[in-house]
């Protein structure tokens, strides 16, 4: 049966009317209002407000604290995405082309943390860096070096680079699995092929399976920025609270600490801004280093 | 300026000299009157927000459910938690708070609702109100603080910081009680040297801890209240003045001889505590709700022991600086009148008692015997007699607490010269700068 043009409108309004709503409650309204009160001079706390132009962006530009927190974001993306590509594909590679019998219980064991919540993952990393009782310290006794062990997350230098590793463990599960989905989807033929002409395991992962899957790497890669930009301030908070004295702070956990702390619900949206500003920056910049043709054999 | 307490009379040991007093209270409150006139024609709604933290919400339940029997014909509606402040932030910022605000913990902010408008000016209620049969405002341990000469909030928990010890730990090894500085330093080298432990632990997370219980004591000592109201109000000079890089020189002399606990920086508070109670540090400075907030962990055989932080030179007494958690009533409130009769059915020596009993703490009203009271715990009957003797104890008062836009970064320096990053003179640097960014 065919459609009338009107009944082809009403469907499309049912499908997108609704989505838009929502949309528009729930992502544009909060996107201006956050834009809105980067104007005003506000605690966050009661009705008053001032409006003050642009004095929140002029501050930002002379807070010495806010360049830090930038630096201490992209520290964790470009770890992050190294960290949790290298192993993804290490796992999704194995696990798939390696005929493990134990892979789909392995599968399980690796995407284990993405379904706990980063706060509990936080809480249970804390622990583990605990100065006294943590894993770390006492394995590192354990095994006789304990001249390395130090107050991970309250240390200046350490404190960051100590939550690299919880934030790669739980990150790998799911784009191990995003990888995986890409790689059963190789025609077995093309690994065939490959191995008639010569070529050994190590060739084939570089010249069959990386461009093949070359998609799925490009979307893990910008959903590990988008989300660390936008959600690192998580681990932050429960880890360190952006301490000690501030060496941990994110853009997220600065903006937090601004809005909800010290009463500076303005400046706090002001940061929010910046963090959206940057993160498109950054994702534009990564479509265009990341742009391929895409590849079929 | 250095400040004595008030008259021994208002004093919580001044009184427990006064028996027979005490003994006219009760008979007075036995009655159940609490000096109110009365139950009828309050009706209505009362909605009461409090923060529950270190000191529980049982002396809550108890109060409140008298005052509801008091007026049976209001409906009392509780918001209650460790986390109210932020879950009632939208009704505040929505002009639609709760009538009855108790303000303290994470979250609030008494000088920023008062700046904000948002409480209730007190000051003709106050003056006019009688607890006890006696006028309110002479029965305060601490006054209310005065905004432009008006009063927006009344002190009701009297808390003040200080070095705890486990008092049978000491005892038994003959460890030192601090007297003063150099009595602390001496106690913990000894106690470093017996116990391989680092002595002194505080919360790195929230530094405040230290900046409250040992340096606003300290600075109480050095400089009196003039330096203590300077150092809160972030006064152009102050943080660099001799007299503070003396004080902080004592801590940079700590932090050198490795009396911090060198992992201090990643402990939350209750981290701290909790190392505290497991005896791998000996000293840790929190307020009177330290026994109460652990009492779930306490090791067998640990006795509480309370100091004022040791911060001093030898030969001068300790310092203590109260830190008051005061009640309000909002100024949108719907329900003032019963906002208002609730207020002055808290103010009364049977609940200061009772909040005694419940939270081994003391609530902000003179004149309560507890020496006799068996639900009262040792440690706060010895700390309130040690603080209501002027010969031990000075009490240093804050102008109001100090602005997170200011301790934020002090905190965050101290934290640096605490783990040994930068010095004391660095530290001043950091503290004036900070307070140069708050003037502005």
């Amino acid at each position: 049966m065919v459609q009338s043009k009107k009944q082809k409108y009403v469907f499309l309004a049912f499908c997108l009317v609704p989505t838009f709503i929502l949309f528009s409650i729930f992502t544009l309204y909060p996107l201006f209002s956050g834009l809105y009160f980067s104007f005003f001079e506000w605690s966050g706390s009661s009705s008053n407000r001032e409006f003050i132009g642009l004095s929140n962006y002029e501050r930002l530009f002379q807070d010495k604290i806010f360049p830090r927190t930038i630096l201490h974001d992209y520290f964790l993306v470009v770890t992050k995405v190294i960290g949790i590509m290298i192993l993804a594909i290490f796992f999704a590679v194995a696990l798939t082309q390696l005929k493990i019998k134990e892979a789909p219980f392995y599968r399980v064991v690796f995407f284990f943390p993405n379904i706990m919540s980063v706060v509990v993952i936080g809480i249970l990393w804390t622990f583990i860096y605990n100065p006294s009782l943590g894993l770390v310290n006492s394995g590192l006794e354990f095994m006789g070096l304990g001249e390395w062990a130090r107050p991970w997350l309250g240390d200046e230098n350490w404190a960051l680079p100590s939550l690299v590793l919880p934030s790669i463990w739980a990150g790998i599960g799911l784009f191990m699995l995003l990888l995986i989905g890409g790689i059963s989807n190789v025609s077995k033929s093309y690994y065939e092929a490959a191995e008639i002409d010569g070529a050994n395991e190590w060739q084939q992962f570089w010249k069959v399976t990386l461009p093949l899957i070359w998609p799925q790497i490009k979307i893990s890669i910008l959903y590990i920025v988008i989300t660390t930009l936008n959600g690192s301030f998580i681990i932050v908070q429960i880890m360190t609270g952006g301490g000690p004295n501030n060496s941990t702070h994110v853009m997220g956990s600065y903006l937090y600490q601004q809005a909800f702390v010290q009463y500076n619900f303005g400046y706090g949206a002001t940061i929010g801004v910046v963090i959206l500003i940057l993160s498109l920056i950054t994702v534009l910049i990564l479509q265009f280093l990341m742009k391929r043709e895409k590849v079929q054999y | 300026m250095k400040k004595y307490w008030k008259s021994s009379s208002m004093l919580l040991g001044g009184v427990i000299l006064s028996a027979g007093m005490i003994a006219g209270c009760s008979s007075d409150e036995g009655d159940g009157d609490n000096g109110n006139s009365g139950g009828e024609g309050m009706s209505g709604e009362l909605e009461i927000q409090y923060f529950v933290g270190g000191y529980g919400d049982s002396w809550w339940n108890e109060v409140i459910a008298d005052f509801k029997e008091e007026y049976p014909d209001l409906t009392i509606t509780e918001h209650k938690g460790p986390n109210i402040n932020d879950e009632m932030r939208s009704r505040w910022v929505s002009d639609n708070p709760p009538d009855v605000v108790y303000i303290d913990g994470a979250g609030s902010s008494e000088t920023q609702m008062i700046e904000d408008g948002q409480l209730a000016n007190l000051t003709e209620l106050v003056e006019g109100m009688e607890v006890d049969g006696e006028p309110l405002l002479d029965n305060f341990i601490v006054d209310p603080d005065r905004h432009d000469g008006e009063i927006f909030s009344l002190p009701l928990v009297f808390d003040t910081w200080g070095t705890w010890y486990d008092k049978a730990w000491f005892e038994e090894e003959g460890f030192e009680v601090p007297t003063d500085f150099d009595s602390f330093m001496n106690s913990m080298g000894d106690i470093q040297d017996k116990e391989g432990i680092d002595p002194l632990v505080t919360s790195g997370q929230h530094p405040y801890y230290f900046l409250r219980g040992m340096l606003y004591p300290a600075f109480g000592a050095a400089g009196g209240e003039e330096l203590l109201n300077d150092v809160i109000t972030g006064a152009e000079g102050a943080w660099t003045s001799d007299v503070v890089l003396e004080t902080m020189k004592k801590v940079e002399s700590m932090q050198q001889a490795g009396y911090f606990d060198s992992g201090l920086g990643a402990l939350n508070h209750t981290q701290s505590q909790m190392n505290f109670l497991l005896h791998q540090n000996a000293f840790v400075p929190v307020g009177f709700w330290l026994p109460n907030e652990m009492a779930n962990d306490v090791p067998d055989g640990l006795e509480f022991g309370f100091i004022p932080s040791p911060m001093q030179d030898a030969g001068e007494p300790y310092a203590i600086v109260p830190d008051l958690r005061p009640l309000a009533i909002a100024e949108n409130a719907e329900n003032k009148e019963a906002a208002e009769a609730f207020v002055e059915f808290v103010f009364t020596r049977e609940y200061a008692e009772l909040f005694s009993e419940h939270t081994g703490a003391i609530m902000n009203v003179a004149g309560v015997d507890l020496t006799e009271n068996e639900n009262v715990p040792e440690y706060l009957k010895e700390a309130n007699e040690m603080i209501n003797d002027p010969e031990q104890v000075q009490i240093y008062q804050k102008p109001h607490p100090m602005s997170a836009d200011l301790e934020t970064p002090i905190g965050n320096a101290l934290l640096s010269l605490m783990l040994g990053n930068i010095t004391a003179e660095e530290f001043t640097e950091e503290a004036e700068s900070a307070a140069a960014s708050y003037r502005q």
